[in-house]
């Protein structure tokens, strides 16, 4: 048996991570792997597309209706979907209470604890935004998560959140044994959009694993809960996931420590693309009526 | 004025003086706005009742008078049963100033035990930097063979890394690269005091055998003839400890007693302080994956550490906490069983004694009710002895043992005439002890020292058996496993039954007819 | 020529000496926290009220323990919640000795330990709900409790929870009840100090400002005191009070030891507030001085020499009829104290001595000991501030010297290069001293004895020292038959 792969995809919210991260792992399940999510996202979208569900329950729901964590088993909160595709979400509180961080350290060492990672080929964690605390980098501590995809897009915001993660990801690269594996840029039809997403790669240190174009049948497959893989697997788009799985498949013990740059790095790189304008110092802090 | 050169009267006596209570009732009456007699004599009795039991039983939230502590208290009571080992806490340092002084209480000894002191700065970036420090401090100051690290729960809220803490502090050159520093994740709303022993014993043991964090290759088993014994989370340490070892050299078993902070908590006084003292060598910590089987005396207080030990491919004896004959049986037979050494003469002559004193006392004990709480696996070993004795306990409670751990003592129950009318309480605290004793009253209460605030309020004689003992002295040298401990126990439990018989017999003219001076 | 005490040995050799176990780094920072005192220092040399290093075996607790262990804990008739996970509770369960009278579980609640037990759920989705149903369980379970106060563990701040939103809903449900929030969370501050800074203000706003005025019936008198900064420990707020109600005044309230929420929000009627540790509630008396009006003065009960003076000062506020009361007062003690220290003071003389102490023991306790022909040769704070040790120069001696938040290794080199009669701090020390052969008595607790203060206390103080210097037991520490090394 091969060695478990772990690895994990982190993102802005909103880029199209769960989709990104659905879909490859269902493309990875067709090329005969098996599979386990870990969905690391207080929302719990992470394993829709593969439960056909709205929301699966999660570990730390679960946990909080039985009293405690060490009141649950594994089979109560692990549900199995596409292709057998093991899937788990990690849950969390409401915005603006608790601790969402402690609560993904609390799931993965239950999973952990209790065999979930026993008999698969790859465990997927899929998380929520910035490495914001210590909670959110659990996936990227040693013996976890070995390589790390950034789903991002030519967006400002997007890029600017992949170069928080590639530091997130540097903190932790020269303790433990975690790369980056490369960035996967979801297409969203901004200016020169693959080029930009090259260049913040290079700067990076990594590549651009895939462009994963833009295409509507992802939505139709959405609106059924499914991943493309499964609704239309003869389609475009099924190929181009296809193709990223067997990038990332390919391309263990290929990550590198990224070198993340700094914000004036960052929006030197962006003025060079014609994506932001020069600041006019002459406007700033000035109210409408004043101009 | 009461108080005299000749005669120096302090807080026992000086308060009673006429002059203070005098005070104390002026007080009261003009300043503390007092509840009104009627309202607190009502409320007093209302406590008593089957009523307020039922509403003290539908507690959800609070928590009263718990019986248990927070699992690093736990982490530096294990740490501190290795040779020249320091107990590092990476969190607040408010934490560890409680555990030393919780631990100097109980042993009336010194315990040695570091913080990172993290405070706001490092609750907002992390602590690494405290690690870093914390490391190289005491590295420098204390000359420990080995640091052991585990967490306060500030610590485990924001997610510090220990393992990458410890790699970054070792690459900082805080300690030498091939030091040992085992760590454990400790956090204080998981479990209990008994979960971090069993957290921070599996993080050496880990370290030991499973490579020092990717350091060195793995050890590979190679089955030797000894034995580890693993004592768990234990007040009578000192006195155990060494029974259990004396017991070994009756058998002359190769043995290693992974845990061992005997030494460390009884230092003589003679001059010198002794930081570290004893325990189990670093050398033995490691070896220890090639023994034979291991002995868990408190199968609940390290369960993380035997299913680490079983899947090294070692045979794991799982106790629980045995006093008394059937279990001390158990654990004799299973020695012997496992060294294929015939049990000596010398232990069948103990356990004999043992069944002496019982048959010789037995009279007093039989058909005594008891009410006792305390951590999982003492509770399973005092019922059974108890059952054995022909004891009820009617009551047993524990704020840390679950549902399986209340199985295993309805178990217990259901084995022994005795256990009929008995009932076992998990998870529940010593506020619903003091209704229990209330509604279902008992001739005696075993438990810890907090206990004594239940033998105030329901006048049920408390026999001290359990942790922390902080209100009588040196009882945690004397041993309660093996026969030779289990006649301990029963002594104790003896003392107070006469104590109290002779208190309640002693009216001059109206009850001294039982003043017997034979019993 | 100012008085030098012996030390024995260079002090600031001895510093230097100690200094070169630690990593560089760390030896500069402590170095500006030792020293030795001399004459026109005015602060005894030592910086103070820094954080603790990591990893050195600080003494010091943590603002919780200053909050709910201090000043909050000893008010008898509230409930005080640990809020947060197990051990902070248990291990600070009843512990101090802040004595009190009352009926445990009724109407009072000093010895209990009330807390959340926050389990892991309650860290991810936070603990304001679960607050919620412990305050409607207290209510139940609890009726004549008199307020409730929430005492902040580490994880509250962190996670986020907003116990004043949960404070102020439920005191609304419960018809205006007193229930305070208080952030004392361990991590804020470098020691309990800010703890006691944080309690204080949590009286001011939630017991001062939330209170009607009228809330108690209450005639006052020109003689109304309050005693401040006193825990009672052993009963030693009562050994005080006796005093000054034998000198003709009314002590309205006791802060806190011994106290009740009436008391606290009676307080603003006194018309002098007498404060006892400075450290731990200088805030509210300067806060009460400023909103009251009410003037307040720092007196000193531990020893003869320094109660006269105290009671003095104190009478010195009011009108001749209490100043001759306080005369009477201390003639009427002194046969007490004549006879005390006829007894112990020769078996005493001479003796040096070694402090290390929170709050106002490190300098109050020393005019005690030289009552007693003792002299101390050592002092220090675990969270003193810089005004505690401009206040300790008019106590110290030159060649006096101090550490400010000793470390372990600090304390066991100073005691074994000085070599004092008695060393005088907590239980975390006790045993390191004795087991060296040094007399030691705990000087948080009282080593389970007291009360200290006042004159009754001195008696008991006297009895003590010479029963932990003369003890028999000390013959007994070398081995006959080994050789002296």
């Amino acid at each position: 048996m091969a060695a478990l792969r772990q690895i994990a995809f982190y993102g802005k919210g909103g880029i199209g991570k769960s989709t990104t991260s659905q879909n490859t792992l269902a493309a990875l399940a067709q090329m005969g792997q098996k599979i386990l999510i870990v969905g690391c996202d207080p929302k719990a979208d992470s394993t829709r597309l593969i439960l056909h569900a709205k929301a699966q329950d999660t570990v730390l729901s679960l946990a909080a209706e039985a009293g405690s964590v060490e009141d649950l088993e594994l089979e109560d909160v692990m549900k199995v979907g596409y292709m057998d595709i093991r899937c788990v979400e990690s849950g969390g509180p409401e915005p603006g209470v608790g601790c969402a961080g402690r609560g993904v350290i609390t799931s993965i060492n239950f999973l952990e604890e209790n065999g979930a990672y026993d008999g698969a080929d790859y465990v997927s964690y899929d998380v929520l935004g910035d490495v914001v605390c210590g909670g959110f980098a659990m996936p990227i501590r040693e013996n976890k998560a070995q390589e790390i995809y950034i789903v991002m897009s030519g967006e400002m915001m997007a890029m600017y959140a992949a170069n928080n993660i590639a530091k997130g990801v540097l903190k932790y690269a020269n303790s433990g044994g975690v790369r980056l594996g490369g960035l996967v840029c979801n297409e969203r039809q901004t200016d020169k959009e693959l080029e930009l997403a090259e260049a913040l790669a290079g700067m990076l240190g990594t590549k651009l694993i895939h462009f994963v174009p833009r295409d509507n049948i992802v939505q139709h497959a959405e609106l059924r809960r499914m991943t493309v893989l499964e609704y239309a697997p003869e389609s475009k788009q099924a190929e181009e996931y296809r193709q990223l799985a067997t990038k990332i498949h390919n391309n263990a013990g290929n990550g590198t420590i990224p070198t993340p740059i700094t914000m004036d790095q960052l929006e030197d790189m962006l003025m060079d693309f014609g994506i932001m304008q020069k600041e006019d110092e002459s406007i700033i802090g000035k109210a409408a009526t004043a101009a | 004025m009461s108080q005299s050169a000749e005669k120096v009267l302090d807080h026992f006596k000086l308060f009673r003086e006429p002059e203070y209570e005098e005070m104390f009732a002026k007080k009261k009456a003009e300043f503390e706005y007092p509840v009104p007699n009627e309202a607190l004599q009502h409320t007093i009795e209302w406590t008593k009742t089957e009523d307020y039991r039922e509403k003290n039983f539908a507690r959800e939230a609070l928590t009263v008078n718990p019986a248990k502590a927070c699992q690093p208290l736990g982490a530096v009571f294990a740490a501190n049963g290795f040779e020249g080992t320091l107990p590092f806490v990476h969190g607040s340092q408010g934490c560890v100033a409680y555990y030393r002084s919780h631990f100097s209480r109980h042993f009336k000894e010194p315990t040695s035990c570091v913080s990172s002191s993290m405070t706001e700065d490092a609750a907002v970036f992390g602590g690494l930097n405290n690690m870093i420090d914390g490391l190289a401090n005491s590295y420098s100051l204390y000359k420990p063979k080995m640091i052991a690290v585990s967490t306060t729960c500030m610590a485990e809220v924001i997610g510090d890394d220990l393992n990458a803490f410890i790699k970054t502090s070792k690459e900082k050159g805080s300690v030498p690269a091939e030091y040992d520093v085992p760590f454990a994740h400790t956090p204080a709303f998981v479990g209990s005091h008994i979960t971090g022993y069993d957290n921070a014993l599996h993080g050496v043991l880990k370290h030991f055998w499973d490579g020092k964090a990717g350091t060195v290759p793995p050890l590979v088993r190679k089955e030797n003839d000894s034995i580890n014994f693993i004592g768990g989370f234990d007040g009578y340490v000192v006195g155990n400890n060494r029974e259990i070892k004396r017991i070994f050299k009756e058998f002359g078993i190769n043995h290693t007693m992974l845990c061992d902070p005997s030494d460390a908590w009884d230092t003589p006084t003679d001059g010198e302080f002794r930081m570290y003292d004893g325990g189990t060598t670093l050398e033995d910590a490691a070896n220890a994956i090639h023994a034979k089987a291991t002995i868990a005396m408190q199968t609940i207080s390290t369960e993380k550490t035997v299913k680490f030990i079983e899947e090294h491919g070692q045979e794991v004896i799982k106790l629980h906490h045995p006093v008394g004959v059937g279990a001390t049986d158990e654990f004799i037979m299973e020695l012997s069983r496992i060294t294929g050494k015939a049990i000596p003469d010398s232990i069948t002559l103990e356990r004999g004694r043992l069944v002496d004193a019982i048959a010789d006392s037995s009279a007093h004990i039989h058909g005594k009710k008891f009410a006792l709480y305390g951590d999982p696996d003492t509770m399973l070993g005092l019922t059974a002895f108890l059952l054995e004795l022909g004891a009820e306990p009617v009551t047993v409670l524990s704020t840390n043992g679950d549902k399986a751990w209340a199985e295993k003592v309805q178990a217990l129950f259901d084995a022994s005439p005795f256990g009929t009318n008995c009932k076992v309480y998990p998870k529940k605290d010593l506020w619903h002890m003091r209704s229990l004793l209330f509604t279902d009253p008992v001739d005696f209460l075993i438990g810890n020292t907090y206990g004594k605030y239940l033998d105030r309020d329901t006048k049920t004689p408390l026999i001290r058996i359990g942790f922390p003992i902080f209100d009588r002295h040196h009882k945690h040298r004397y041993p309660v496993w093996g026969y030779q401990g289990a006649m301990n126990v029963l002594v104790t439990i003896l003392d107070k039954i006469f104590d109290e018989m002779d208190a309640d017999t002693n009216g001059i003219g109206t009850t001294d007819y039982s003043f017997d001076i034979i019993r | 020529m100012t008085y030098t005490v012996d030390l024995g040995v260079n002090g600031a050799e001895l510093i230097e000496e100690v200094l070169k176990a630690y990593p560089e780094k760390s030896a500069k920072r402590r170095a500006k926290h030792l020293g030795v005192h001399e004459e026109g220092k005015s602060d005894c040399d030592v910086k103070s009220n820094i954080k603790s290093l990591p990893g050195v075996m600080t003494i010091r607790g943590c603002a919780y323990a200053g909050s709910k262990g201090v000043v909050w804990g000893p008010i008898k008739d509230m409930i005080h919640i640990s809020h947060g996970p197990v051990g902070c509770g248990q291990y600070s369960w009843a512990s101090r000795r802040n004595y009190y009278i009352g009926t445990t579980g009724v109407d009072s609640f000093g010895t209990m330990q009330f807390t959340s037990d926050f389990q892991e759920k309650d860290i991810v989705f936070g603990g304001d709900k679960k607050l919620e149903k412990i305050m409607d369980e207290i209510q139940v379970l609890f009726p004549l409790n008199k307020g409730i106060t929430i005492q902040s563990e580490c994880p509250i701040g962190l996670i986020g929870d907003d116990i004043e939103a949960v404070a102020k809903k439920k005191s609304k449900e419960y018809e205006g009840k007193t229930i305070v929030p208080v952030r004392c969370e361990g991590f804020r501050g470098v020691s309990q100090s800010l703890g006691h800074h944080i309690a204080n203000d949590a009286i001011r706003d939630f017991i001062f400002d939330k209170t009607d005025p009228n809330k108690n019936e209450f005639t006052g008198t020109p003689y109304d005191v309050a005693i401040i900064g006193d825990y009672n420990i052993g009963g030693d707020a009562w050994s005080s009070r006796i005093l000054l109600e034998e000198m003709g005044l009314r002590v309205i309230a006791q802060w806190s030891g011994d106290g009740s929420i009436a008391e606290l929000e009676n307080s603003p009627k006194a018309k002098l507030n007498i404060l006892h540790c400075y450290r731990s509630m200088n805030y509210i008396s300067r806060h009460m001085e400023e909103k009251y009006g009410i003037p307040w003065v720092e007196y000193n009960f531990f020893g003869p020499s320094k109660i006269e003076e105290s009671l003095r000062k104190i009478a010195g506020f009011f009108d001749d009829s209490i100043k001759e009361k306080t005369e009477e007062v201390i003639a009427k003690y002194k046969v007490l104290t004549d006879a005390v220290i006829a007894k112990y003071k020769p078996r005493l003389q001479g003796k040096r001595v070694m402090l290390f102490v929170g709050g106002l023991r490190p300098r109050h306790v020393i005019g005690a000991y030289e009552d007693l022909g003792m002299e101390v040769v050592g002092t220090g704070y675990e969270f003193g501030h810089n005004d505690d040790y401009q206040r300790t120069t008019h106590y110290v001696k030159d060649g006096t010297l101090i550490y400010d938040d000793v470390t372990g290794y600090e304390f066991e080199k100073f005691v074994e290069a000085v070599q004092p009669d008695l060393v005088g701090s907590g239980i975390k020390e006790k045993y390191v001293f004795q087991k060296m052969g040094v007399p030691f008595r705990q000087m948080h607790s009282w080593d389970y004895s007291g009360p200290y203060h006042g004159y009754d206390g001195f008696a008991i103080f006297a009895r003590d020292m010479d029963m932990a210097i003369n003890n028999p037991v000390w013959a007994l520490t070398k081995t006959p038959w080994k050789k002296a090394a």
